[in-house]
């Protein structure tokens, strides 16, 4: 009983979106043009669920390249309208066409010079007949006993503003590297777009011994920056090589009496390193590429600036090259 | 033809009142008019459920219509008039002979004519058959689909529902502005789909339990509405978004709740025989004379008291 009336609910909320598809037309482009003229920003304004979902499709607005707020109506008529300017669009949404919030503020926006968008269930109602550009996001039935609470109408009203943020996205070319800008904490921000100098490691973290210490102090070394590997300095502090755990097993399978020999006769000279204005996705292509976990930063004169590690680029839950180590 | 809008909202299923000799109770006809009409957009007569249309001749049929246009002709209330028959050419007669009488009227906008196809003719070729229908009466059509009754009255029928390549050819006619609809929710979906291009086709629901527990945006044909038109009228409104403000009072959602609630316990009392039920309620309210159907009668005393119950709960309709 509950897993079809589930199953009814889903089915209803699907029909309710595939029912724009037939329904959408050149109405849509219409607001899209509007949206890419503006000098202003895209307001977002609705009572209740709507109002909430308003909100939504002004997060997704943002974070695809259209600068959008929310204005709740209610709070519109006590100094919020201050927000809108004559550059903006408003884009209001109420599937009755009847909210009174919103009919209360439409003609103050009017006089301000916004142009307004209208997401309705009903096309013949006074709200519709006040606005610029209609939408029609009316569905044929609410999957809610009594129609108590909006849900078919607010899926259709959500997938409407995602199809519009995603049409202007398209419009505007936004590309990766946009995306990234907007995206600097979502997994495929971290991945593209951090630059190098931002997920290093500098100062005192940094691994480090000097051409002549012993490769007992070099251990010591590895062991309390954990990292695996440190770093060997020559004259003026300039990168002269790097002793990593892989090293040190390959010293001791040839002779197993290591700690007191200079580091330099068991280091590996040359160690791979990259620009700090390098991206991250960069770095770990060039890890995957040699098959290692650390990077070297080092300015035009070859000293030390940071190292980066992989764990930093992937956390340490993704530490897997496509070839294995 | 000029183009006709069908409304949107609450289409009272009227039975139909008799007298104890089988003619039609002019006088309760009028009384229940009269309460339903304020609370409805559209009153639908003869319909072969509730308005026993398929029991009716053809002088019945029309001294229902006659009556009850005359009763609403300073009411903004819509009829829709069932004016299948047994056959195609039974059908075509009825629809011409009100052609006819629609002739001296002066204003019969408000009359839709509801066909249900498959009663009498197949799938195939329908929407030729509506061409021909349409050329005879000059009145917008709705469609009625509703399986049970034609697997009821017409049992060899080889299907019962209209097909939905068909629908969507018929829905595209001018003439055709809108669909009851009974049958499986998921046939709902496929009509909807197929109609969805015109949003001002109408599809309204048939079955009213289904409209109070998913509601269709076009509205209800219920037949709870001859007992409670009041409290219909709320929850139609309130389930169509087409409630003003100033109703929205603060219990107003458990209001909505424990009306609809109510109704739905009523609708299902009135199962399997809702004419009965219903008829025997109106006749103790005094609003109809008897409770004559053109069906056997049947025992409904336990589903009357069920209703009674009910009612008596309910704050509208008391």
């Amino acid at each position: 009983m509950i897993i079809k009336q589930a199953k009814e609910v889903l089915n209803i909320e699907a029909q309710s979106i595939l029912g724009l598809i037939d329904r959408i037309g050149p109405e849509f482009e219409q607001a899209v043009e509007l949206i890419l003229k503006a000098k202003g920003r895209v307001i977002l304004t609705g009572m209740g669920k709507s109002g909430l979902v308003c909100r939504k499709i002004s997060a997704t607005l943002n974070s695809t390249g259209t600068s959008s707020l929310f204005l709740h109506p209610a709070e519109a008529i006590h100094g919020d309208l201050g927000m809108a300017t004559s550059g903006d669009v408003i884009l209001a949404i109420s599937n009755s066409g009847h909210t009174a919030e919103i009919t209360r503020i439409l003609p103050i926006l009017r006089q301000i010079g916004a142009p307004i968008i209208l997401f309705t269930g009903n096309l013949d109602s006074p709200m519709a007949r006040a606005c610029d550009i209609v939408i029609d996001v009316g569905v044929e039935r609410e999957a809610c006993p009594l129609g108590l609470a909006p849900t078919a109408s607010t899926t259709a009203a959500l997938a409407m503003g995602d199809a519009l943020a995603v049409s202007l996205l398209k419009v505007r070319h936004f590309d990766k590297d946009d995306f990234r800008r907007f995206h600097p904490g979502g997994n495929l921000g971290d991945r593209l777009s951090i630059k190098v100098r931002e997920v290093m490691f500098t100062g005192d973290r940094i691994p480090v011994v000097r051409m002549g210490s012993t490769v007992k102090e070099a251990i010591k070394i590895i062991d309390a920056k954990d990292i695996g590997a440190t770093l060997i300095t020559g004259n003026e502090g300039r990168l002269a090589g790097i002793i990593s755990d892989g090293d040190l097993r390959r010293a001791l399978m040839s002779r197993p009496e290591i700690m007191n020999l200079p580091v330099e006769e068991i280091m590996s000279p040359s160690p791979k390193t990259i620009d700090e204005n390098q991206t991250a996705g960069e770095a770990l292509a060039l890890m995957e590429l040699h098959l290692i976990t650390l990077l070297v930063i080092v300015d035009v004169d070859s000293r030390i600036r940071g190292v980066v590690h992989l764990h930093d680029l992937l956390g340490r839950e993704e530490f897997r090259f496509n070839g294995g180590l | 033809m000029e183009a006709f809008e069908a409304p949107k909202g609450l289409i009272a299923e009227l039975i139909t009142p008799f007298e104890s000799d089988g003619a039609i109770d002019i006088p309760g006809l009028k009384r229940l008019v009269e309460r339903v009409s304020p609370h409805v957009q559209g009153i639908f007569l003869a319909s072969p459920r509730a308005g026993e249309g398929a029991g009716l001749s053809l002088d019945q049929r029309l001294i229902l219509l006659k009556e009850t246009m005359f009763f609403l002709k300073d009411h903004p209330v819509f009829i829709f008039f069932w004016i299948t028959g047994v056959h195609e050419e039974q059908t075509m007669e009825t629809a011409s002979t009100l052609q006819k009488w629609l002739k001296d009227k002066a204003n019969p906008r408000n009359l839709f004519i509801v066909d249900t196809p498959l009663l009498y003719h197949s799938n195939r070729s329908l929407s030729l058959y509506y061409k021909q229908l349409s050329s005879i009466i000059r009145r917008p059509i709705i469609l009625h689909n509703d399986p049970e009754i034609i697997a009821y009255l017409k049992k060899p029928f080889k299907r019962n529902n209209i097909r939905t390549a068909i629908l969507k050819e018929l829905s595209e006619m001018p003439e055709i502005t809108g669909l009851i609809f009974c049958g499986s929710l998921e046939r709902g979906y496929h009509y909807q789909r197929a109609c969805r291009k015109d949003s001002n086709f109408r599809i309204y629901d048939g079955d009213e339990i289904r409209f109070l527990d998913y509601p269709s945006m076009s509205g209800a044909i219920s037949v709870g509405a001859n007992l409670a038109p009041k409290a219909w009228e709320k929850i139609t409104q309130s389930s169509l978004l087409q409630m003003d403000q100033k109703y929205k009072y603060p219990d107003h959602l458990q209001q909505i709740w424990k009306t609809g609630d109510c109704l739905r316990t009523i609708s299902n009392a009135c199962q399997p025989f809702p004419v009965s039920v219903v008829k025997k309620i109106l006749k103790e309210q005094g609003i109809i004379k008897t409770s004559a159907a053109t069906s056997k009668d049947h025992d409904v005393e336990k589903a009357c008291v069920r209703v009674r119950e009910c009612m008596g709960k309910m704050m509208v309709d008391k």
